[in-house]
């Protein structure tokens, strides 16, 4: 994946830089199928192309253009808006979307209450459906619109979404989130929230009474999920609406209470901006290692070096429309793994350096081949991934200590046996010599 | 005296002793010659290039020596084997064969002969056998004379037993082992004989060899204390044993320290500690002979009844002490596997599933021995009929060398010397007797001779003598008529035994030779079709009688090499990972050097569960490729489906729980593939892998197993986690109703390779993707229910 990525990103940065918004391209298909009508969706549309996207329009059915030839994404991002479209021209099929997000293209994808081949690709995502024709309903706060449209409070610690305080308009299906890690929940239904397919109040209690029994589950409250992206590998986007409706001129005009705009027109530019991976788009640009006080990387280390690792990561500026160096993740982890981490540190981000993240630390006493990892994955954010193969090895046969204190029994042993074999040696021949003198001489005074 | 042929008498001595030098010469070329072109059949039947398994490793190391010198060998950690954990291989391996293959090649090319690393390689083991012939001359030359040593130097060189280790590409650590073991007796025996601390010292320094060659080595050193020990109990203590095993065992112990794989074994496991203990028992017997000879004999008895006691008690508390407190190693479960054959099987399945670790079966004694095998015990016998110190030698060799032949096939190796020595002995001890012309007196020159039967026996000794020079075997025909003479003086009416006439002679001589021609086409035709095979290239015949050479296996390894990035691993079973690393150049799990169980076993479980289990422990261990052998198309035995019980047995013993050997079975407890196979054998990865689109290629008809002549069902087993990382073709949809394909499967399909698919795009598990890229409705789910209704 790493290796991919790192093929596409300086094309795409490439085919981008006349004005691309994204990090990943600037040509929209949407496809719009004709029963929605496309001024109605003008504010959107037009906001997006204020920020840069050159939008394509075509119509579920029509052939041209296709989203994928000769094995190229057409496209950099796909928005299908056709909620209640149930067949589609030739080229366009679960599997062939699914092929648009490995191939780096990001998907904004509208469902509604009835049963669509998407509803179906949904499930791919890990998001389940409720049952055909059961729209969310809700009959709080008290409003004049009917029970299917319903104001939503947008949640305020997402980073995906700016700072608004003003709830959103809904209209269209929840779905439930399986436990996908990759799913990235951006808009929960409001907990007094259901589907059903009645709007009347005397059919809600027979709904929390079928799914009490177990039959197609209670679909309610505030864990489902009205908007939901999807991280998927790769770096490609998919995002999930419950209701084409949110991205509507109406909703965007229509008020949450007297003198009161609703939040739906920044709310569909900031899903917008996510999903095109414009937004918390990350990315490692290199990364390196080497032996403390040394500047170049080795291809292996001895057991015991210390090692300094260091990766810089860059952030895509959708305003200024460039990479740039980015300091704030506090959370990044470094392991150093063989099957398991040996060593797992906070790679922290050295001050002064934007984008520099470094960590030291103390290569294990076993040898092998290692990786340093980082492997960051969180809620919104692309998902950064780094895996770099480095083997350990013992100290070399002349990298050991030479004299050890503790071996001087040893040495004091041999240098003993050794004096003692030179003193034997000597006084041996030495004596050896006299000896002989003696009966020489003993011989000669016999004689 | 009478003899049975003329023998010319005007030739000097020393032109016949020069005669029969220059004769010996001469024919110690030939045996060498004899030996290295026997063991060519390799090379011309299919080509120069290395055989079987442990030899590419060896062979692999050799490059790296011959291309970086010593030190950075000695150094060199393979990051590729053993993958993730890699191999010190400098302090894992003896390296001997490796420097040997170094120093030739250095010395060749520092002549300016540019040879191929590959050909000194694939060319050493046939000339060390020359070398070993020439060593087993020399050493049944202290046992008998020169005509046996000639004889059994024959032997040795063209024995299948010791070919079957040393044909042309066999490069492995047996190549050079058995020179070095037989060249190490016989500096032992000539250490023994002399009682030379130079000859000493230099079996200390072959010791040392052999020890940086093959873990063999412990055979010597429990073979030479063996020696020493029995000839202490026989009383033979002598200051000639003293010096020369003191100056082998301190030399070469020391010296064997020096290989870093050996390190402090010698003086911390049990398998060396017998040496130690005959190394102590012969400085306290050393010194009890000085106490001896400065002591009464009364005083000395009571000496050394209380340091006999007090040592024997002090000494074997010492060893149990050491070995509790773990400073002495105790035996290792492969020696005890060398005592309990069914030990390995129970307790250490990965030594049992080697199959050279088989017990052997009696007709491989015959095809490898032939006629030795039963000359064998003859020599023997004759060892014990004369029984010097060397003799002694020879017969603990062999009663230990048979029985360790008999536990494991690849013991065999170490038992072959021995018996071309004794056979040698006992051959021409025969020829001897049947070639010498002196005839025993006839019965009226008995009577002659009864009368000055005391004083001419010096005399007949001396005519013997005369004679007796001018055949080769003079000074052992000396003995014997000297014997001879000596007896018939002493018990004179009983019948001369002898051997009279040319008849008998030429009738048993003859008889010798045609058993020897016929062990000489045995072991050719032998050599020529068991035992030159490379394994890593096979050969059938067409039906013209033409060899076909089936080269599966290195089609597969070079298409790795050629097809996949450097750093992709590998998974096989652990047979194939040297040549994965030798040929194909890819980093591999596990090897031929079997050191780490759990690793093996890891690669085990794999292989032998279901993909979803199995997909975990791939990506963990970063495979990228799973390679099996399958040899249902072509009939290949040695497939991996017939070694699938082993793994099944080795991860067994390691996760009891996870993995039983009887669900492999059927319910009737037969080990099936076709559609009456267990449901864990059809789920297994191996057998996935196996037979995955088998059926296919018989086109609709019955497939068939042709190793386990099976009929496989016609719905082949479906790959999810394996196959090829194509992501789903584009449109149109039809296309995607393929199935993914194995990434390789070589002509005769012996070799198939799969790669491990990625991680999913939407992170769904691969058997939910697959089915959703092969159009597959998925059924609705319901939302987790989070509360749980109170009853």
């Amino acid at each position: 994946m790493v290796s991919l990525r790192a093929v596409l990103w300086p094309l795409l940065a490439l085919a981008g830089l006349a004005s691309a918004k994204s990090s990943s391209g600037d040509n929209v298909l949407v496809i719009l199928e004709p029963a929605l009508d496309k001024s109605n969706f003008s504010i959107f549309f037009d906001g997006l192309k204020e920020r840069g996207y050159k939008l394509t329009f075509r119509a579920p059915k029509s052939v041209t253009p296709q989203v994928i030839q000769d094995e190229v994404a057409t496209f950099n991002h796909v928005v299908i808006f056709a909620p209640e479209t149930k067949a589609y021209a030739q080229d366009i099929t679960p599997q062939s979307l699914v092929q648009l997000l490995s191939l780096n293209t990001n998907l904004l994808i509208a469902l509604s209450p009835k049963q669509t081949p998407l509803t179906s690709l949904a499930l791919e995502f890990s998001l389940i459906p409720p049952p055909p024709g059961t729209p969310l309903v809700s009959h709080f706060p008290e409003r004049d619109t009917p029970a299917t449209i319903v104001p939503v409070r947008v949640p305020s610690s997402n980073p995906i979404l700016s700072t608004t305080k003003a709830p959103v308009w809904f209209s269209g299906a929840s779905h439930a989130l399986g436990n996908n890690p990759r799913l990235v929940p951006i808009l929960r239904a409001p907990a007094e929230s259901f589907a059903a397919d009645s709007t009347d109040d005397s059919g809600s209690i027979a709904v929390a009474d079928a799914a009490e029994k177990g039959g197609e589950g209670l679909w309610a409250g505030s864990q489902m999920g009205l908007v939901t992206g999807f991280q998927v590998v790769g770096g490609a986007r998919a995002t999930w609406v419950g209701g084409v409706s949110v991205f509507s001129d109406e909703f965007a005009k229509k008020e949450i209470s007297k003198g009161k705009k609703s939040g739906n027109q920044q709310f569909a530019q900031d899903v917008a901006a996510w999903t095109f991976q414009e937004s918390l788009v990350l990315r490692i640009d290199r990364t390196e290692h080497h032996r403390v006080n040394e500047t170049e990387p080795l291809e292996q280390y001895t057991t015991n070096d210390m090692i300094t690792f260091t990766a810089r990561i860059s952030k895509y500026d959708g305003v200024k429309e460039r990479w740039e160096s980015y300091s704030g993740l506090k959370d990044l982890q470094l392991e150093f793994t063989m099957l398991d981490p040996f060593i797992r540190t906070a790679l922290s981000p050295v001050a002064g350096k934007p984008g520099i993240y470094s960590a030291t630390f103390r290569a294990p006493d076993r040898h092998g081949v290692f990786k340093f990892v980082i492997d960051y994955k969180r809620k919104g954010f692309t998902q950064l991934h780094s895996s770099t193969t480095v083997s350990v090895v013992p100290p070399r046969h002349d990298g050991y200590p030479r004299f050890l204190s503790a071996a001087w029994p040893y040495y004091a042993g041999a240098i003993s046996t050794s004096i003692g074999f030179l003193l034997f040696s000597t006084l041996w021949l030495a004596g050896d010599v006299r000896e002989m003198l003696m009966k020489k001489g003993k011989g000669l005074k016999r004689e | 005296m009478p003899a049975a042929y003329p023998i010319p008498s005007d030739l000097s001595p020393a032109t016949v002793t020069n005669t029969a030098s220059l004769i010996r010469i001469v024919a110690l070329g030939l045996i060498s010659g004899a030996a290295i072109a026997s063991r060519l059949f390799a090379v011309i039947n299919f080509e120069s290039i290395i055989h079987e398994f442990d030899p590419w490793f060896n062979y692999r190391a050799t490059r790296v020596l011959a291309a970086k010198g010593f030190y950075e060998f000695w150094n060199w950690f393979d990051p590729t084997a053993w993958y993730p954990l890699g191999r010190v291989v400098g302090g894992t391996i003896y390296p001997g064969l490796m420097a040997t293959s170094g120093v030739i090649y250095n010395a060749l090319h520092a002549l300016n002969l540019p040879v191929d690393i590959r050909n000194v390689c694939v060319l050493l083991a046939p000339g060390f056998s020359a070398l070993t012939a020439w060593a087993t001359y020399m050493f049944t030359k202290e046992m008998k004379d020169e005509s046996a040593g000639l004889l059994a130097a024959a032997f040795i060189g063209i024995v299948p037993g010791y070919i079957s280790r040393s044909v042309a590409g066999s490069y492995d650590n047996e190549a050079i082992a058995i020179f070095l073991l037989m060249f190490t007796f016989y500096c032992w025996i000539k250490a023994l004989k002399q009682g030379s601390a130079f000859f000493g010292t230099v079996a200390a320094i072959f010791y040392f060899y052999m020890v940086a060659a093959w873990g063999g080595y412990a055979f010597i050193t429990n073979m030479i204390p063996l020696h020493a020990l029995a000839l202490i109990l026989m009383g033979r203590f002598s200051s000639r044993l003293y010096v020369g095993y003191s100056s082998w065992y301190a030399i070469g112990t020391l010296a064997s320290m020096q290989v870093p794989f050996v390190g402090f074994q010698p003086v911390k496991t049990s398998e060396h500690m017998g040496a130690l203990g005959v190394f102590g028992l012969l400085q306290i017997i050393a010194f009890a002979q000085l106490v001896r000879s400065h002591l009464s004999s009364k005083q000395f008895q009571n000496l050394l009844l209380v340091a006999v006691i007090s040592s024997g008690i002090l000494g074997s508390l010492a060893i149990v002490g050491l070995t509790y407190k773990g400073w002495i190693a105790p035996w290792t479960g492969r020696f005890y596997s060398l005592w309990d054959t069914g030990y390995a099987k129970k307790y250490i399945p990965i030594i049992a599933s080697v199959s050279e670790h088989q017990p052997t079966a009696w007709p491989s004694f015959f095809m490898d021995l032939q006629l030795l095998m039963f000359l064998f015990p003859a020599g023997v016998v004759l060892c014990f009929m004369q029984l010097r110190d060397e003799h002694v030698f020879v017969i603990i060799y062999a009663a230990v060398a048979s029985y360790f032949a008999g536990v494991m096939v690849r013991l065999m190796l170490t038992l072959t010397p021995v018996v071309c020595v004794s056979a040698a002995v006992a051959l021409s001890t025969l020829l001897d007797t049947y070639i010498d012309p002196t005839e025993p007196p006839s019965s009226e020159d008995e009577q002659v001779l009864e009368k000055d039967a005391a004083s001419s026996e010096a005399g007949s000794v001396a005519s013997t003598a005369s004679a007796a020079p001018t055949t080769k075997k003079g000074k052992k025909a000396q003995t014997n008529s000297g014997a001879d003479a000596s007896a018939s003086s002493k018990k004179a009416s009983k019948p001369q035994k002898g051997v009279f006439g040319l008849d008998t002679r030429l009738t048993v001589i003859m008889n010798a030779f045609g058993m020897l021609s016929f062990f000489v086409l045995h072991c050719t035709w032998v050599t020529s079709n068991a035992y030159s095979s490379p394994s890593v290239v096979l050969a059938s015949n067409n039906p013209d009688g033409s060899q076909h050479i089936i080269d599966d296996f290195r089609e597969a390894y070079y298409w790795l090499r050629q097809n996949t990035p450097e750093t992709a691993v590998v998974m096989s079973w652990w047979d194939y990972g040297y040549q994965i690393a030798g040929m194909a150049d890819r980093p591999t799990l596990v090897d031929n050097n079997t050191w780490n169980n759990t690793h093996i076993a890891t690669v085990g479980k794999a292989m032998s569960s279901s993909e979803e289990v199995a997909y975990p422990i791939l990506r963990k261990h970063d495979v990228d490729y799973v390679l099996v052998i399958f040899g249902g198309l072509l009939g290949y035995s040695g497939d991996d489906i017939n070694k699938f019980l082993w793994m099944v047995r080795i991860a067994q013993g390691v996760w009891p729980e996870e993995i039983q050997e009887p669900d492999y079975f059927t319910p009737q407890g037969e080990y099936r593939v076709d559609d009456q196979a267990s449901k864990a054998m059809r789920n297994s990865l191996m057998y996935k892998m196996s037979y995955y689109r088998f059926a296919e290629l018989f086109g609709g008809g019955q497939a068939t197993d042709r190793v386990r002549n099976q009929a496989m069902p016609k719905q082949g087993p479906t790959l999810d986690y394996l196959g090829t990382n194509i992501w789903l073709p584009p449109i149109p949809l039809t296309v995607l109703t393929i199935p993914a394909d194995e990434a390789f499967t070589s002509e005769n399909w012996i070799v198939r390779i799969y790669e491990v698919k990625k991680e999913d795009l939407l992170g769904r598990d691969l058997k939910t993707a697959n089915a959703f890229g092969q159009g597959k409705k998925r059924k609705r789910s319901k939302p987790a229910v989070r509360r749980r209704p109170i009853v």
